[in-house]
């Protein structure tokens, strides 16, 4: 499994996870900031684990997110 | 001076950060300050960016102050932000913001649709009057285009009142221009830089300021390297124009846009307190040289990246920043952090945390209720006891002339070269 955190309180919308990973990342229509799919909130962070399978386009995602509040680990 | 406007009629419109800049812009005398909530205005990057819970808050101190409230909304907006737009446009005229600050169409016509004033952001690019005469179906204050020429804003100026062109309100359309601070070397700020490396659209408050490194510019085709010396192409030297503020105001320009919603409380109040003075000595018949040298010389001890006169006075692009860095003559350390004041006796106690302090330093008090407060330390005691000096851990009271509190950062203001 592979775990994504999300700093949603530092997204900007610029929509860049939804293009990258649509599976795992929707945008809100109710504050225009990225959802992340089945993620868990705890505080200001969400997390959720996820198959393996799911790795490059959420790395990708990750990796063009300008506030890098998207954050990949793996077990 | 020409005599074409009143003071009264004359807007210094200060930027606000974060509640530290806002109370030290309302403390120097600013008519009106711009800030923006949640992520759909330029600096959406910001560390300490507002949300919506703080706008009461905000207007509060704006009204104890006599200042207008305007909210920047001037991100380039998509299908997804509309909700929020209009969330943030509800809430702004609930709470009793002025103006919203605006570039995209989508924020134009709904604030026009619930009755909230409109401004138009310089995001915009409005740079001829049929442009104004169009956005003055939703708006009476339009921020001009920073690379118009003073001319060019004087004719625009003397056209609207030619035509009659006026806004929703029925009042003739005001002309805004950017006074002082950073300027882009995109035209009207858009800028595809900071995307293009770093996925961060300028155009959503989100740059990276690519333009203020260092490049080598080459002819891939030819292998010719271009002479640029020693300068920072991309990087534009920081706009002032308080040397040439009469003719500023001379041209028909009612309100003065001071940059800097990313800068420090510090350099908030000292830049909003000398254009301040600037328009007021304009007004009274007493700007001079002299007083135009003491002015600059405060300014450059706050951050810039040295100044130049914009486009305002036809000159040519090309006056590009030496040094990436900031050349503030002056820089302020951190020493420590506020604890108590003792009304009775005047007297502020602090928490050295680094660095050390001695009797004759100058300070500089920061915090979101105090703003700003400068003063030079005359008495200095630890623990009670008159000091020499006093180093990290010290407890130490000094005597002060305005209330502070205990949340206030403590810093001492020091030359660079040291």
């Amino acid at each position: 499994m592979i775990g994504i955190t999300y700093y949603r309180h530092k997204c900007i919308g610029c929509r860049a996870c939804a293009e990258h990973a649509p599976q795992r990342w929707r945008m809100s229509k109710k504050d225009g900031k990225a959802v992340l799919l089945e993620g868990v909130q705890k505080g200001k962070v969400f997390n959720a684990e996820v198959h393996p399978g799911e790795l490059e386009p959420n790395e990708a995602a990750a990796q063009n997110c300008p506030e890098k509040c998207i954050i990949i680990r793996r077990h | 001076m020409k005599v074409r406007t009143a003071r009264n009629q004359v807007e210094i419109l200060a930027p606000a950060g974060s509640m530290e800049s806002l109370m030290a812009a309302l403390q120097a005398g600013a008519d009106a300050v711009y800030f923006g909530v949640e992520h759909l205005n330029m600096r959406s990057r910001s560390s300490n960016r507002f949300v919506m819970d703080d706008l009461p808050g905000i207007i509060e101190n704006c009204r104890a102050h006599n200042a207008k409230a305007y909210l920047t909304l001037n991100a380039v907006l998509y299908d997804q932000d509309l909700n929020l737009m209009r969330n943030i446009c509800d809430q702004a005229k609930a709470a009793g913001v002025d103006a919203i600050i605006a570039s995209d169409q989508a924020a134009m016509g709904y604030c026009h649709r619930i009755g909230m004033p409109v401004h138009i952001s310089t995001q915009v690019n409005v740079s001829n009057i049929e442009s104004v005469r169009f956005y003055s179906m939703f708006s009476e204050v339009m921020v001009l285009a920073r690379e118009l020429s003073l001319k060019q804003v004087e004719e625009i100026a003397t056209q609207i009142e030619k035509q009659e062109i006026k806004g929703p309100s029925g009042n003739l359309v005001r002309l805004e221009v950017f006074a002082h601070g950073a300027l882009c070397m995109a035209i009207s700020g858009k800028c595809y830089l900071s995307l293009h490396s770093h996925n961060a659209s300028a155009n959503r408050g989100a740059c990276f300021q690519n333009c203020r490194r260092k490049y080598h510019v080459k002819d891939a085709e030819n292998g010719d390297e271009w002479m640029i010396e020693d300068e920072y192409i991309m990087s534009p030297k920081d706009l002032c124009t308080i040397d040439f503020l009469d003719k500023v105001l001379d041209s028909g320009v009612k309100v003065l846009k001071i940059e800097g919603r990313g800068r420090a409380p510090d350099y908030v109040h000292t830049v909003t307190r000398c254009y301040r003075e600037a328009v007021e000595a304009c007004f009274d018949g007493t700007y001079s040289q002299e007083k135009v040298a003491a002015w600059k010389e405060q300014l450059a001890k706050v951050y810039n990246r040295g100044f130049w006169d914009g486009y305002y006075l036809g000159r040519k692009l090309g006056e590009w920043t030496k040094d990436p860095n900031s050349q503030a003559t002056q820089k302020k350390v951190y020493i420590g952090k506020g604890v108590r004041y003792f009304d009775r006796i005047g007297v502020a106690e602090f928490k050295m945390e680094s660095y050390e302090l001695k009797p004759g330093d100058e300070i500089l008090i920061t915090g979101k209720k105090t703003g700003v407060l400068e003063s030079v330390v005359q008495e200095l005691r630890v623990d009670g006891k008159p000091a020499d000096s006093a180093k990290r851990g010290d407890s130490i009271t000094i005597p002060l002339g305005r209330k502070i509190h205990s949340s206030d950062k403590l810093y001492k203001l020091v030359t660079t070269a040291e």
